[in-house]
């Protein structure tokens, strides 16, 4: 709540201070006090040293044991897997020099890169990816993306990674991966920090005592820190900034001309800008809300797109609809009216402000569907919001809560919509608040501090509560395993209840099936499948898909992100 | 006194426990836990790393452990990132503690300046200008400041840099953090030293001849500095330990942000850890006040 305030009063006073200053210098001319860096700042002097900002400290920088989207950016580019993205968001060999898969899509060999390096000159083998896979995996280290090693048949949570399915020939060479089942998205991993290499000799003397199964290696800048990407840390002021610098012995260290990289680490995005603006940034990863219609309007505000969908989920079980006096089918009907009450774009419009698209699916578009296409086929809903507005209403009547004639609520409806207090979610509320009271339905917003909030709606201690999703690697799997009945994401609570008619085993199975297909185009309609089933529901309610807002001085070229929210700093070149 | 400050220190240790074991018991009744993510972690994961935090034994057990551990001088390590306690200590409190010893000096020195000259100068115009100063800065909380400070400084006359790998500003966070304290002591100074001066006692050096800087500094102000005293202890404990807002803005990497974001990750560790710490440096700068008191009035009886 305080920070709330705090970023609250910094954008009010920043804008304040603004108008104040453009006025005088509409009088003046002035341009030191116009309130802006120097507008016309297209040439920096130094051509080596880039400054950004992604966001607060990351917990980890722990290839293995980061979660975040920034500890990403800053493992992409400090480490390097078997495969890494090109400027067009194309896999390509990166350790590994190059690839065979096997007939049957279970077994890949990679050709090591000839002459690799660790940042301290050890050289690195396929045995290094041995190690670091088996120990991102294992149950000591209990790494947050853990779940990622179950494409591997030897895993279990119980006792990590078996030593038959990741194997290195004897010379380093190559190395053999086996699958448990055809994963189209496994080069996608392979260039996804969790299956970073990480150095056994560094990690190992960093373990203080038997007790530290982690390591202190990456706590810091030091001796420790040994990395195999295009830099190296070498200083680390926690919560204030860290530096990282050009690794020598990484294979393409040819192609890396910005030698030193500067990143600020704040939660204040106002700061942030303020920094930006002043021109001490270079790039900066978030554009507060406040400053989003200044900022769209300048040729350094870059838009990319991003997996994920903001939606909002309906509690299957909640006591609403009996109080209501709606049996299982009439409640998804309601549910289903719900979902065409929201006006998704003024939402857009005027909360996300980045022309998100509306979302009329669960899983987003532009996702692959593992078999060379797009996923996304259809509209669960049309976007024309009157002709959804009237069809809700209609909706409504058919289970007796609405009367056209009059156009009101035949009995009054209050629901709760839970959600974290920070800002953008809040406003989001309160536009479906809004929505909703068009035909009269009481919609409460319940805010609950973030970590309390995960609590709640994990119990199931809600009637409908916001949901955000951003994917971890390009397949629809990623987001349709998330409502299993015994996943930890399973919010609204599907075959928790066995009294209720909905067969959620069957949700289940379809998820065990798409595992093991290995026919894609198979795979993809099962996928499509599984994704009716979920939408039938009604429980899931599509907002908006993700997109990725950015701001990087216009002197900087080279820099390129991933739908996966990764940025790539080291083509980066500085004019 | 020694037998005096004796007891105060092991009164000071039963505070301490008191407000661990309430912490404790308060930081594990809120809900959420620090392995919750909006991606949920998988079940078995978050066993492991509990049984490795010791979180799976029941909680008094937890607290004697953590208990048994702090005498040993050992904090434990954070849950979010898995540093030691002591690391994060030893590379943020030195940062707060320096911008906030500088920034209490200042406020102390000029606001006793400041509230001396408008008591002795009452309702001349160095009055008038000084209180109307202060009722402005009074009224401006320190984000407010910072922000401004931030704005002016970094962005319009771009005297200072926003951000600067490696570099830590000192000037903006001094001012930020001295200026609410400053108006406070100057008022208080302002208040009790023209209480001061009208007491019997100067009336009487004064018709004994001795000379006004006398009866001004070592009757007047000395008497009216223990209102300030009361003040400035516990002002100084908080301004050592750091101001998240400020440390926020100005990327300082200090304390200060620790309280409040070890409570939202729902680091056991670190809460309990930052707890204590303050605590340690209240009780602290408590006993220096009354110790202080003493010195300046020889009246003040300390048992």
């Amino acid at each position: 709540m305080k920070k709330k305030l705090v970023s609250l009063v910094l954008v009010a006073t920043m804008a304040l201070s603004m108008v104040a200053c453009g006025n005088k210098a509409a009088t003046n001319g002035d341009k030191a006090s116009s309130g802006k860096a120097p507008e016309v700042a297209t040439t920096k002097e130094d051509k080596t040293t880039l400054n950004i900002w992604m966001s607060s400290e990351p917990a980890h920088i722990d290839p293995a044991l980061n979660s975040s989207v920034d500890g990403g950016c800053l493992a992409v580019n400090s480490f390097e897997g078997l495969m890494r993205y090109n400027d067009k968001g194309e896999l390509e060999p990166a350790c590994a020099e190059s690839y065979e898969v096997s007939e049957d899509g279970l077994t890949y060999t990679f050709t090591m890169r000839d002459g690799l390096k660790w940042s301290n000159g050890d050289e690195l083998t396929a045995k290094d990816f041995v190690y670091s896979w088996k120990r991102a995996a294992s149950p000591e280290v209990a790494a947050d993306y853990s779940y990622l090693a179950e494409i591997f048949p030897s895993f279990t949570y119980e006792e990590g990674l078996g030593d038959e399915d990741v194997v290195a020939s004897e010379d380093g060479k190559t190395l053999t991966v086996k699958l448990g089942a055809v994963c189209p998205y496994f080069l996608d991993l392979c260039a996804f920090p969790f299956f970073f290499p990480v150095n056994e000799k560094a990690v190992e003397a960093s373990k203080t005592d038997a007790n530290d199964p982690v390591g202190a290696w990456a706590n810091d800048a030091g001796d420790n820190f040994v990395c195999n990407g295009a830099y190296v840390l070498s200083s680390w002021n926690h919560d204030s900034d860290m530096t990282y610098v050009k690794n020598d012995n990484y294979w393409d260290a040819d192609s890396v001309s910005v030698t030193t990289l500067n990143v600020m680490l704040t939660a204040e995005n106002t700061v942030a800008y303020t920094a930006y603006q002043t021109g001490d940034l270079d790039f900066i990863d978030d554009i507060p809300v406040a400053e989003m219609e200044v900022a769209k309007t300048s040729p350094e505000y870059v838009v990319l797109d991003n997996l994920g969908t903001y939606y909002a989920s309906f509690n299957y079980n909640t006591g609403l609809y009996k109080e209501l006096g709606l049996d299982e089918e009439q409640a998804k009907v309601f549910r289903h009216a719900i979902t065409l009450l929201i006006d998704r774009q003024y939402i857009i419009d005027t909360v996300g402000q980045n022309n998100q698209v509306a979302a009329t699916s669960f899983i987003p578009a532009g996702c692959a569907d593992g078999n060379g296409g797009e996923f996304k086929n259809k509209d669960y809903y049309s976007t024309d919001y009157d002709a959804n507005v009237e069809e809700a209403k209609s909706l409504l009547e058919s289970i007796g809560l609405f009367d056209t004639a009059s156009d009101k609520l035949t009995k009054d409806i209050s629901l709760t919509y839970l959600t974290n207090n920070s800002e953008g979610n809040v406003k989001i509320g309160e536009c479906i608040q809004a929505d909703l009271a068009t035909v009269g339905i009481n919609l409460t917003i319940d805010q609950e501090e973030w970590n309390v909030f995960q609590e709640t709606r994990k119990a199931g201690k809600y009637d409908f509560a916001r949901e955000g999703w951003i994917m971890d690697y390009n397949d629809p799997i990623n987001m349709l395993e998330m409502y299993t009945t015994n996943s930890g994401n399973n919010n609204p609570q599907f075959g928790k209840d066995s009294s209720k008619k909905l067969d959620w085993s069957k949700y289940d199975s379809m998820i065990a099936d798409i595992r093991k297909e290995a026919d894609l185009a198979k795979r993809a309609d099962l996928m499509h499948e599984a994704e009716d089933y979920l939408m039938d529901t009604w429980c899931i309610i599509p907002i908006y898909y993700y997109n990725d807002p950015y701001m990087i001085k216009d002197y900087v070229k080279g820099v390129y992100g991933t739908v996966e929210g990764m940025k790539y700093f080291y083509h980066a070149t500085i004019n | 006194m020694t037998k005096y400050v004796v007891k105060r220190v092991l009164l000071a240790f039963v505070t301490i426990i008191v407000i661990s074991l309430i912490t404790f018991f308060a930081m594990n009744a809120i809900p959420g836990g620090p392995f919750n993510k909006e991606k949920a972690v998988n079940e078995a994961v978050i066993k492991q790393l509990e049984a490795r935090y010791n979180l799976d034994k029941p909680l008094w057990e937890q607290y004697i452990l953590y208990m048994k551990n702090l005498a040993h001088g050992d904090f434990g390590v954070s849950l979010k990132n898995n540093r030691e306690i002591s690391d994060i200590f030893a590379e943020s409190f030195p940062i707060s503690a320096r911008i906030g010893l500088i920034a209490a000096v200042i406020a102390i020195i000029s606001g006793i300046v400041l509230g001396s000259i408008a008591a002795l100068m009452r309702n001349k115009w160095p009055d008038r200008v000084i209180i109307f100063f202060i009722t402005i800065v009074t009224s401006m909380p320190s984000f407010v400041v910072a922000t401004l400070l931030l704005y002016y400084f970094c962005m319009v006359l771009g005297m200072f840099q926003a951000f600067s790998a490696g570099q830590n500003m000192t000037l903006l966070p001094v001012i930020a953090l001295s200026l609410s304290p400053m108006a406070y002591i100057t008022r208080l100074t302002k208040t009790s030293m023209l209480d001061a001066l009208g007491q019997d006692y100067i009336r009487t050096a004064k018709a004994k001849g001795v000379s006004p800087r006398k009866v001004i500094f070592v009757h007047g102000l000395r008497n009216a500095l223990i209102p300030v005293i009361t003040y400035v202890g516990p002002m100084i404990a908080g301004i050592l330990t750091g101001s998240m807002v400020v440390e926020a803005i100005f990327n300082l990497g200090g304390l200060g942000s620790k309280f409040v974001s070890a409570i939202t990750n729902r680091d056991y560790t670190l809460i309990m850890a930052t707890t204590i710490f303050l605590a340690t440096v209240m009780v602290i700068a408590n006993l220096l006040t009354d110790i202080v008191y003493k010195i300046v009035d020889p009246r003040i009886k300390l048992d």
